[in-house]
C-alpha cells in the first residue's frame, strides 16, 4: 500500500493533537493545548493535561475530519503515541484510538513519539534521506540518532546526561520572568541582543569529552552559570543574556551533530522537535550544514512542536512499509526508548 | 441491538453488553494499572458479531488515570459509530447490587481516601463526595466497601452525568504562591 491514509492521536504531554495524512499528504492537522492552564504553575500538570485531553479529544477528532474531508471508513489505520510522555496523559490519547479502530474495524499502531518527531520530515521535503543523522530536541529529550529506516531501525548515537535543551530554556525563561514555556520568549528577546556578549560555557566540549563522550549532552552547567551570572549583575540587558544562552545551546547542539554525521558519513542531517522551531538553531544549522556539505532538512516550525500530524506520517508510512500493527491491547509506555519504533 | 456498558472506576475493567435487558456478555479483569490494555481487550471479543447501538460508561468517581481510559473510549467508540453515549454514577453500579434499606457506598480514592455515596430506599441521598474513612464511619450506617461496579445496570438508572466525577482539584502550586 503506496498511499496509506491514517488518523494519528497525540497526548503525550500538554497538546491534544489529530493529524490525518495520506501518504506523504497532509490533510488535517488539528491541536488544542492546554499550555495556558499550565502557565501559571510554571511548567505542565500532569492531571491538569490529562484532564484537558479528555475534554478536548472529541472536538479535536471532529474539526480533523472536518479539515480533511474524509469518512472515518476510508482510513486505512489508526496511529497513537505509546510513549514516551505522561503515562496518565498518553493513556487518553491510546483509549481513544483503541476506541476507534475497533469501531470502524481497522489496525492500530501505537509509535514512539520521538520517531515520529523526526518521521514528520516526510511530509515537508520531496525526498527524504535515509540513513540519516537527527538531532532531535525538545521540552523532554534531547538526542542524537542515526536513523537507518523509519519504520524498522533508529541507533541512539547520544543524548543528554542531565536537562533536555528545550528544559533549559524553560528554566532560564523562568529565572528572567520571560514566562513559560521558555523557548519561544527566549527566541523572540534574543533578537534584541548580542549573541557573543557573554560566553557561556558549551557542556562536553573538552578534548576528553569528544574523545569519551562525543556525541552525549548536558546543559546543567550552562543553566547554573547563567544564574550565577544573572545574581552577580543585576542591571544585566535581558536581549544580551537570552542571546549569548541561547548561542551557547544551539552551538554545542549543532558541534555535535555534525561532528556525528562526519563520524557516521552520513551527509544528511534532520532536526526535528519543538526546539528545532527556535529561529537562530535553523540560522546557524543552515549557515554550517552547507558549510560542511550536509544535506539539511528542519520541518516547518508548526510541525516541530507536538502534533498529531507526525504520528499519523509515521503510521502512515509504518503501514505502506508492510510492518505489522500492534495488538489491540498495549499499554502506554511512559519512558520507551527511541529504539523501539512501535509497540 | 446491544448496548455496550463499561467501567473503570475501581480497581478492575468491566465490560457487559445487555441485549433486551439481559446481560449476554460479562467479563472483567482486575488490577489498578491495567484498565489502557484490558479494556479494548475485553470491548475486542464483547462486541464480535453484534450490532451496538448505544454505549453507557461510569463517569466514576474513581482514580482518574484508569476512570479516563473507560470515558475516552466509550466516548470515542461511540463518536466513530454515530451512536449515542450516556454516563452514570460508578458508585450507582455498586449500590445495585445491595439488598440493604439504608447504607454508604465506598471505592479506594488513594491518599487513605474514599470516594463514597449513600443510599436509602433505593436513592443516592448523599454524594459522591470524598472523605476520610473515619469521616464516612462516623455517619454509623452499613458501610459496603467489597464490591466493584457492575455496568449492567447503567440500563436501570435514570441520573446521568455528563462530565467525568473527579471531585478534587488537580494537586498543583501556582508559581507566584511558591516559595
Amino acid at each position: 500500500m503506496s498511499e496509506a491514509l491514517v488518523l494519528g492521536i497525540e497526548t503525550s504531554c500538554d497538546e491534544t493533537a489529530i493529524g490525518i495524512v495520506r501518504g506523504r499528504k497532509l490533510l488535517a492537522n488539528v491541536i488544542a493545548s492546554s499550555v495556558e492552564e499550565h502557565a501559571r504553575f510554571g511548567g505542565v500538570v500532569p492531571e491538569v493535561a490529562s484532564r484537558a485531553h479528555l475534554e478536548a479529544m472529541r472536538p479535536a477528532l471532529k474539526e480533523a475530519m472536518a479539515q480533511a474531508k474524509i469518512s472515518l471508513s476510508d482510513l486505512d489505520a489508526v496511529a497513537v503515541t505509546a510513549g514516551p510522555g505522561l503515562v496518565g496523559a498518553l493513556l487518553v490519547g491510546t483509549s481513544a484510538a483503541a476506541g476507534l479502530a475497533l469501531a470502524i474495524d481497522k489496525p492500530i499502531y501505537g509509535v514512539n513519539h520521538l520517531a515520529a518527531h523526526v518521521s514528520v520530515d516526510h511530509l515537508t521535503h520531496d525526498l527524504p534521506a535515509e540513513p540519516t543523522i537527527a538531532l532531535l530536541v525538545s521540552g523532554g529529550h534531547s538526542s542524537l540518532l542515526q536513523v537507518n529506516d523509519i519504520t524498522d531501525e533508529i541507533i541512539k548515537l547520544g543524548e543528554t546526561m542531565d536537562d533536555a535543551a528545550g528544559e533549559a530554556f524553560d528554566k532560564i525563561a523562568r529565572i528572567m520572568d520571560l514566562g513559560f514555556p521558555g523557548g519561544p520568549a527566549i527566541d523572540r528577546i534574543s533578537k534584541t541582543g548580542s549573541a557573543t556578549a557573554i560566553d557561556f560555557p558549551r557542556g562536553l566540549t573538552t578534548s576528553k569529552d569528544w574523545e569519551s563522550r562525543p556525541f552525549e549532552f548536558s546543559f546543567s552547567g550552562l543553566k547554573t552559570a547563567v544564574a550565577r551570572y544573572l545574581e552577580a549583575t543585576p542591571s544585566y540587558a535581558k536581549g544580551d543574556v537570552a542571546a549569548s544562552f541561547q548561542e551557547a545551546i544551539v552551538d554545542v547542539l549543532l558541534l555535535k551533530a555534525i561532528a556525528a554525521a562526519k563520524k557516521t558519513d552520513i551527509n544528511s542531517l534532520v532536526i526535528a522537535g519543538g526546539v528545532a522551531a527556535n529561529s537562530r538553531l535553523r540560522q546557524v544549522a543552515t549557515e554550517r550544514c552547507a558549510a560542511q556539505g550536509i544535506t539539511l532538512r528542519i520541518p516547518s516550525p508548526g510541525l516541530c512542536t507536538d502534533n498529531g500530524a507526525m504520528v499519523a506520517a509515521l503510521g502512515s508510512l509504518m503501514v505502506s512499509a508492510g510492518r505489522p500493527a500492534s495488538p489491540i491491547a498495549f499499554d502506554a509506555h511512559s519512558s520507551l526508548p527511541v529504539t523501539r519504533i512501535s509497540l | 441491538m446491544s448496548i455496550l456498558a463499561i467501567d473503570t472506576a475501581a480497581s478492575r475493567t468491566s465490560v457487559v453488553i445487555i441485549e433486551n435487558g439481559e446481560a449476554v456478555f460479562s467479563e472483567s479483569r482486575d488490577g489498578a494499572m491495567s484498565h489502557g490494555p484490558a479494556l479494548p481487550e475485553l470491548v475486542q471479543v464483547a462486541i464480535k458479531n453484534r450490532e451496538i447501538t448505544e454505549v453507557l460508561v461510569g463517569m466514576g468517581p474513581g482514580p482518574y488515570t484508569g476512570l479516563r481510559v473507560g470515558i475516552t473510549f466509550a466516548q470515542t467508540f461511540a463518536w466513530a459509530r454515530n451512536i449515542p453515549v450516556r454516563g452514570f454514577c460508578s458508585l450507582d453500579a455498586i449500590a445495585a447490587q445491595v439488598d440493604e434499606s439504608d447504607f454508604i457506598v465506598t471505592i479506594d480514592a488513594r491518599r487513605k481516601e474514599v470516594y463514597w455515596a449513600r443510599y436509602t430506599d433505593g436513592v443516592r441521598v448523599a454524594g459522591p463526595a470524598v472523605d476520610l474513612p473515619a469521616v464516612v464511619a462516623a455517619r454509623r450506617i452499613k458501610v459496603v466497601s467489597d464490591l466493584f461496579p457492575d455496568p449492567k445496570y447503567f440500563a436501570e438508572i435514570a441520573d446521568e452525568f455528563n462530565e467525568p466525577i473527579y471531585l478534587r482539584r488537580p494537586d498543583a502550586v501556582a508559581t507566584a504562591d511558591r516559595k
